[in-house]
């Protein structure tokens, strides 16, 4: 490139920053307007209701079940997170790998749940869970007596997975179609053995497709409401159900609000930890 | 001329009422329930909040004849929640003109949420005593009742709320109402179990009755909706079960083995109320007058299996409805009256204790 052209490139590359922006206003403006102002109100609320101040916080952290609760919340979002991941990875590989037609009747499987209402959804899994319920009728007939499956954290954790699952799916098969599978020859005709294969060469490839999920899958999670409440019991209740009690029981909208914001800076904090590491892991994975 | 008009029609009319107040006359006759005039509300909308389901269907059903006969149009919207109720009222946008609520709302929020209700414009002599407040009438009666698996414990069942707190002589899996907020009468008896008089509570004794509960231990469901309940009794997921009759009668209906013990059954009600700001408070008066009608609570209790409150109705129901309804004079003696007015000063320590019970704390 000579030097004469400089001048009409760096007029050029205004409008290729500010364009592609002026696409993004539209779903800019819905973001601010449906998700931006009602999140700055809570914010705000959880200020100044009843009075300004701090009131609502230092309540959040003098109760002890908030923090029991708070810490439960996390706690089952990453066994979810981590189910979806032990189930989705087999199936979106399978994905990649079978022909067409195949592919066809996977993808529907994982889409077909995101067409059933949620609610309908979970009242099945309480008709499969239950203690007098299909699978333990099938446990009990294989000489596994009680297992206690819905109203403890194990249903719940069911539950959600298969909620969540397309999430991790989605993404994990949208970059395992993007890998090179002649790279997994290549390191089978070195000598590698099937599975040094899988562990050297083709997991670390898909590693973004399986972060982005997970983040997916559990930020999701924690902002989960109806499957606990149905499938759980007290010991697996969730944030979302006190921040409920709060609003809509007891009208105190700012300890709701403070409820709200102090999951929202946990989970940025905790992204904010667990994005370098995997930036680093991605980047040793793709040299 | 129209105030001639106005009194001409209410000579001829049996309510005088809704024509009054239509034409904006001053003619102040007393109310009848259920009496409605004649296109007395032409041209207007109603909206009716509730909690859906038969319910709800049932509500609308029986105000069938005020819409035929009123000309106003009824809108069905809801589910309550007072959340909701606070921010239409905040925002002077108040969409819902009448309101069903559970028992509390109406006497924590009154003259804040809810209107005082105006009752020369509201027929009350024929609700049952005591239920009638400043902000509300009663929209329908039931009860929460026991109901134990019958053959579990055969010859020796539990006869009331203090067998039902007794693991020991009695065990089992327990079910409790956990759809929303604390039942005081449920946390009177648990009181009186854990050796109180639930008559001298004090705010103190709350954590006690509140630890009553959470002794049963770690199996006891808590159901989050009434289906819920009664697909319990029906799996026998449960071995005693508190449950709205309603609820109690259809699984029985459907055959679940369990039984009511009747003894000290809780009595509730939902209440009907309208909010602060309402657009035609006189049309929303209207329709809870005629909604109190012998007719429209008899067509009430035909579709939702509840008692009616209104003591001239005779509703037609076959033997499994009528086995559940709460108005006999056996049922009312044996029913437990909750200290609403003790409930309502401590609405907030009461309900922030069950919800950290509910929550696993």
């Amino acid at each position: 490139m000579s030097a004469s052209d400089a001048p009409s490139e760096r007029a050029a590359s205004p409008r290729r920053s500010w364009g592609p922006l002026a696409l993004a206003l539209p779903a800019l403006v819905l973001l601010v307007a449906v998700i931006g102002y009602p999140l700055a109100t809570i914010v705000i609320r959880s200020f100044t209701e009843p009075q300004a101040g701090l009131q609502n916080y230092s309540w959040f952290f003098s109760t002890p079940v908030n923090l029991v609760v708070l810490q439960r919340t996390f706690t089952i979002s990453a066994w979810v997170t981590l189910v979806c991941v032990f189930c989705a990875y087999p199936f979106a590989y399978a994905m990649t790998a079978v022909g067409p037609k195949l592919r066809m009747l996977l993808t529907l499987c994982v889409l077909i749940p995101f067409w059933v209402s949620g609610v309908v959804r979970t009242l099945s899994w309480v008709i499969l869970l239950q203690d007098s319920g299909v699978i333990n009728s099938m446990l009990r007939s294989v000489g596994l007596d009680g297992v206690r499956l819905i109203r403890t954290q194990t249903g719940v954790i069911i539950g959600m997975a298969q909620v969540l699952l397309p999430f991790m799916v989605l993404p994990l098969y949208s970059v395992m179609k993007g890998i090179d599978l002649r790279l997994v020859q290549a390191a089978r005709s070195l000598g590698a053995g099937p599975i040094r294969a899988f562990f050297t060469v083709y997991l670390p490839l898909s590693l973004p497709g399986v972060y982005a999920g997970a983040i997916i899958v559990f930020i999701l999670a924690l902002g989960f409401y109806i499957t606990p409440a149905l499938l759980g019991g007290p010991r697996s209740t969730m944030l979302s159900t006190l921040v409920q009690n709060q609003v809509l029981s007891l009208l105190q909208w700012g300890r709701g609000g403070a409820m709200g914001v102090v999951l929202l800076v946990a989970t940025f904090l905790l992204l904010a930890l667990a994005g370098p590491l995997m930036r680093q892991r991605h980047k040793q994975g793709t040299r | 001329m129209t105030i001639l008009r106005s009194r001409l029609a209410a000579i001829g009319a049996v309510a005088a009422l809704g024509v009054a107040m239509a034409t904006g006359a001053f003619a102040q006759e007393k109310p009848v329930a259920g009496a409605v005039a004649e296109g007395s509300l032409k041209g207007k909308t109603l909206t009716f909040a509730s909690f859906g389901g038969i319910f709800q269907d049932g509500q609308i059903a029986a105000l069938k004849e005020f819409v035929d006969k009123s000309g106003v149009k009824l809108l069905s919207d809801g589910p309550t929640e007072i959340a909701k109720v606070q921010a239409q009222v905040e925002s002077k946008n108040v969409t819902w003109d009448v309101v069903d609520t559970a028992d509390f709302p109406p006497y924590v929020h009154c003259g804040t949420l809810f209107q005082k209700l105006d009752f020369s414009k509201i027929d009350t002599s024929k609700i049952p005593q005591g239920q009638v407040s400043d902000c509300s009438v009663p929209a329908m009666n039931y009860g929460v009742v026991l109901m134990y698996k019958t053959e579990k414990y055969k010859d020796n069942p539990p006869k009331n709320w203090v067998d039902f707190f007794d693991t020991e002589k009695f065990p089992g899996v327990r079910g409790i109402d956990g759809s929303g907020d604390f039942t005081g009468g449920l946390l009177e008896q648990a009181f009186r179990a854990a050796g109180g008089d639930p008559k001298a509570m004090t705010k103190d004794d709350i954590a006690k009755a509140v630890d009553k509960v959470r002794e049963l231990g770690g199996d006891t469901i808590y159901w989050k909706t009434g289906a819920e309940s009664q697909q319990l009794a029906e799996a026998g997921e449960a071995d005693m079960i508190m449950m709205w009759t309603g609820r109690a009668m259809t699984a029985v209906k459907n055959g679940a083995k369990f039984t009511p013990a009747w003894q000290d059954w809780l009595v509730v009600m939902d209440q009907l109320t309208i909010p602060v700001g309402a657009k035609d408070p006189d049309a929303s008066h209207a329709l809870i007058n005629a909604y109190l009608g012998k007719s429209a609570q008899e067509i009430l209790t035909k579709e939702t299996s509840y008692t009616p409150i209104n003591s001239e109705a005779k509703p037609v129901v076959d033997d499994s409805v009528a086995a559940f309804l709460t108005n006999t004079p056996e049922r009312q003696s044996q029913g437990y009256q909750q200290n609403i007015k003790f409930w309502v000063e401590n609405f907030q320590a009461a309900s922030e204790q069950w919800s950290a019970m509910m929550a696993g704390g």
